[in-house]
């Protein structure tokens, strides 16, 4: 045993040494997380606001401009545009001009004094499914708010609803509808295991490229003792990459944490150990520290989208939905936004934890499998 | 031109010798089209509800179904013994509606009930999405049990859907991530290319040798703008299996688009490979610059509009924000020149200027201090 920590350590030791000499490694490796997070955190933001509308007001009649008023005082909607036919608002849609415009007809305030249903033409541009369907919502309720206040001056019946019900929505755990929390949780567990795999992979490479990989088989040193002298060091530094991004989320986005830190910890290291299993799996198998990264960029995009990290998961179709419970990221993720944004249960999250631990297991026998082998 | 076709030559059979890197230059782009064309969605469905009915009666039974009926919920059982904020710490569920008691004899009374909808706001834009939804579902409750009269009878809104009736996130998706596919192999490749050179060293030889840079880079740059060609033919191609990608009217407008995106993709990473000097810091940086960036800022998962003011400047020097805006145009609107005129213009001056910015970097062709 004390041979094999003495082993362990000079080999370390030596790892670390070529690691602080390697300024551009861990330059890659501190910085870019960091400055990702925080452009990231601010960018991401998929809430829908000022959508183009134009106006195509066939009937001009105090009804008529009393409607739009109430729309343009809707600050999802910009109306930045009237039109007097209903060709031009075309084209300016096909120009990409306006997202939307509305048509109203020109028996509208005949209709609406008649007491007659009225119909107003609303056209969208689709090409962003996402985006049509929030504004179609957006109007739909816009029109019931509207149409109240348009009773009420028009002296008609105010509606004033009995027996209505109300429903009140209360958000829990981020009733300031803070967006970035999502992503920059998200994107911390990316950066924890992808830069691992890229990483180690290119580490573990390294010996092979420079040919050094002999002298080093013919050391007294086993194969398992060497693969954890190589991945310690890069295992520190992730767990501070880490703390660095948890800092930046705290500070900048004001990001809470509500659970137990150590469960943090201790998810964060059972995914670095995955990633880096990863990592070196795919450097045994390459012969170039070049082949290396390629295999790992091609890993690594399938792993981060359907993990859940960029996107709700129950969003994905279902197969995608199936193959996310063989991805680490996921279990990391849900980890991770538990001891957050919210202080989910040990009982919830422990399922979670202990598929992170057999993953990094698996993934890191594996390695060093494939790294004994060769 | 002799000389540059020579260089290109020779680039190219270096690149048909590395079968790894021609593996994955033919299969990532397939594979990489179909996962991010398929699998993003900003759009809500399945979410799991929990129901707290504490009145059981026929009407909170038909306001349950009211939400259970849209294809946003999905209703999920909660244990007998299990609060509502238990269940949405657990992450059983994502939302809860509590029925009050005595729901439907309030209703009948003429005094407002209040329901409540409890939701996580871990993913603050589906909580928002959320409430909205819960708002208009009960809006509907109302207008279709007849309890309430409804003014939005007065007016209704005839929707038109314009150039993606079904609303389908495939189809919106599908085309952006042809442009995330050529962002990617197109400068990894030149990056890699320049990159190694100066780690074999082999820089001298071509600094020695007669070409000036102008002609080293256009020929080193050819086969894998070439190379990017073959790969928006087999792309398309996958498109028009999965994605509903047609043959647009006027071809030109993507092959052109697709030309100048390609250009300064491949002299993104060019200069790139110049700058690091390494291929590992290379393919660093194209992953950063030309990769995640794309994918996040170029108004291909969000529109661009929805990124503050203060970074926006980024996503305009994106090349992959103006390409990604051509396709969508051309593919599913069938846009003409008039139309894509702004975008492919700004396109065509990122290569120009990427160009330009490679030519200053190797004129002197001299060492690097």
């Amino acid at each position: 045993m004390t041979a094999f920590l003495r082993r362990y350590v000079a080999l370390t030791v030596k790892e670390i040494q070529q690691l602080r000499r390697n300024r551009g490694l861990l330059i890659q490796l501190l910085i870019p997380p960091t400055v990702v997070l925080v452009i990231f955190g601010f960018a991401l933001n998929p809430k829908v606001r000022d959508l183009r509308m134009g106006v195509v007001d066939q009937s001009l009649t105090p009804q008529s401009r009393a409607f739009i008023n109430s729309l343009t005082e809707n600050l999802s909607f910009d109306v930045t545009r009237r039109f007097v036919r209903t060709q031009d608002a075309e084209d300016a849609l096909n120009k990409m001009d306006l997202d939307m415009f509305i048509v109203i007809p020109q028996d509208f305030s005949r209709n609406l004094r008649r007491g007659h249903p009225s119909d107003v033409q609303v056209v969208l541009d689709a090409v962003d499914a996402n985006t049509a369907n929030i504004a179609q919502g957006y109007l739909k309720q816009w029109l019931l708010v509207a149409l109240t206040q348009y009773n009420t001056w028009n002296g008609l019946d105010p509606t004033t609803p009995t027996g209505a019900v109300r429903v009140r929505s209360t958000v829990l755990y981020n009733p300031g509808l803070v967006t970035p929390w999502f992503y920059v949780t998200g994107i911390m567990s990316i950066l924890i295991f992808i830069n691992g795999s890229l990483v180690a992979s290119a580490l573990a490479v390294k010996e092979k490229e420079t040919g050094t990989i002999e002298q080093l088989l013919m050391t007294p040193a086993q194969t398992v003792e060497m693969l954890l002298a190589k991945t310690t060091p890069v295992f520190i530094l992730l767990m501070i990459v880490l703390m660095l991004a948890l800092g930046v989320s705290m500070v900048v986005f004001g990001l809470p944490f509500r659970g137990s830190f150590w469960l943090f910890i201790v998810s964060g290291m059972f995914a670095s150990l995955a990633g880096i299993g990863i990592g070196v799996t795919l450097a045994t198998v390459s012969k170039s520290q070049q082949q290396a990264q390629l295999l790992t960029f091609f890993v690594n995009p399938p792993l981060t989208l359907i993990s859940g990290a960029s996107s709700p998961l129950e969003n994905m179709p279902q197969f995608f939905q199936k193959l996310s419970y063989f991805d680490p990221l996921r279990y990391l993720v849900t980890i991770i936004r538990g001891v957050t944004i919210k202080d989910a249960p040990f009982s919830a999250l422990w399922p979670n934890l202990a598929a992170l631990a057999a993953f990094a297991l698996i993934l890191f026998s594996i390695s060093a499998w494939r790294f004994r082998k060769q | 031109m002799k000389k540059i076709l020579a260089q290109a030559n020779k680039e190219w059979m270096q690149l048909r010798r590395d079968k790894l890197l021609l593996v994955l230059g033919v299969l990532m782009p397939v594979v990489l089209l179909f996962l991010y064309g398929s699998s993003p969605s900003l759009q809500l469905r399945n979410v799991r509800l929990v129901v707290y009915d504490y009145d059981i009666t026929p009407l909170s039974r038909e306001y349950i179904a009211t939400y259970a009926n849209a294809i946003t919920f999905r209703l999920v059982a909660h244990e007998p013994d299990e609060s509502a904020e238990e269940a949405l710490a657990r992450g059983k569920a994502v939302a809860a509606l509590v029925i009050p008691p005595n729901f439907e004899r309030d209703v009948r009374r003429g005094n407002n009930p209040i329901v409540q909808l409890l939701i996580d706001g871990t993913d603050a834009n589906a909580a928002t999405v959320l409430g909205n939804m819960a708002k208009s579902l009960n809006s509907s409750f109302q207008s279709r049990t007849g309890l309430v009269y409804s003014g939005a009878t007065l007016v209704s809104l005839q929707q038109r859907l314009w150039f993606n009736p079904g609303l389908s996130n495939p189809v919106y998706f599908g085309t952006g991530s042809l442009g995330m596919v050529l962002a990617l192999f197109p400068a990894l490749l030149g990056a890699l290319a320049i990159a190694r050179e100066y780690e074999l060293g082999n820089v001298i030889q071509a600094y020695a040798s007669s070409l000036t840079g102008l002609e080293w880079i256009l020929g080193k740059s050819l086969p894998y703008i070439a190379l990017g060609f073959v790969e928006l033919l087999i792309c398309f191609g996958v498109g028009m299996l999965l994605f509903q990608y047609r043959i647009p009217t006027d071809p030109t407008v993507m092959l052109v688009a697709t030309f100048f995106y390609l250009v300064s993709g491949v002299f993104f990473g060019m200069l790139l490979g110049n700058a690091t000097g390494t291929q590992s810091a290379a393919i660093q940086g194209v992953q950063m610059g030309a990769f995640l960036l794309s994918l996040l800022l170029s108004g291909f998962l969000v529109p661009v509009r929805n990124i503050p003011a203060a970074i926006r400047w980024i996503a305009y020097i994106l090349p992959a924000t103006h390409y990604v805006n051509v396709v969508r145009n051309s593919l599913l609107r069938d846009a003409g020149w008039t139309v894509v005129f702004r975008p492919i213009g700004a396109l065509a001056i990122l290569a120009i200027t990427f160009f330009a910015l490679n030519w200053l970097q190797v004129r002197k062709m001299q060492f690097k201090d």
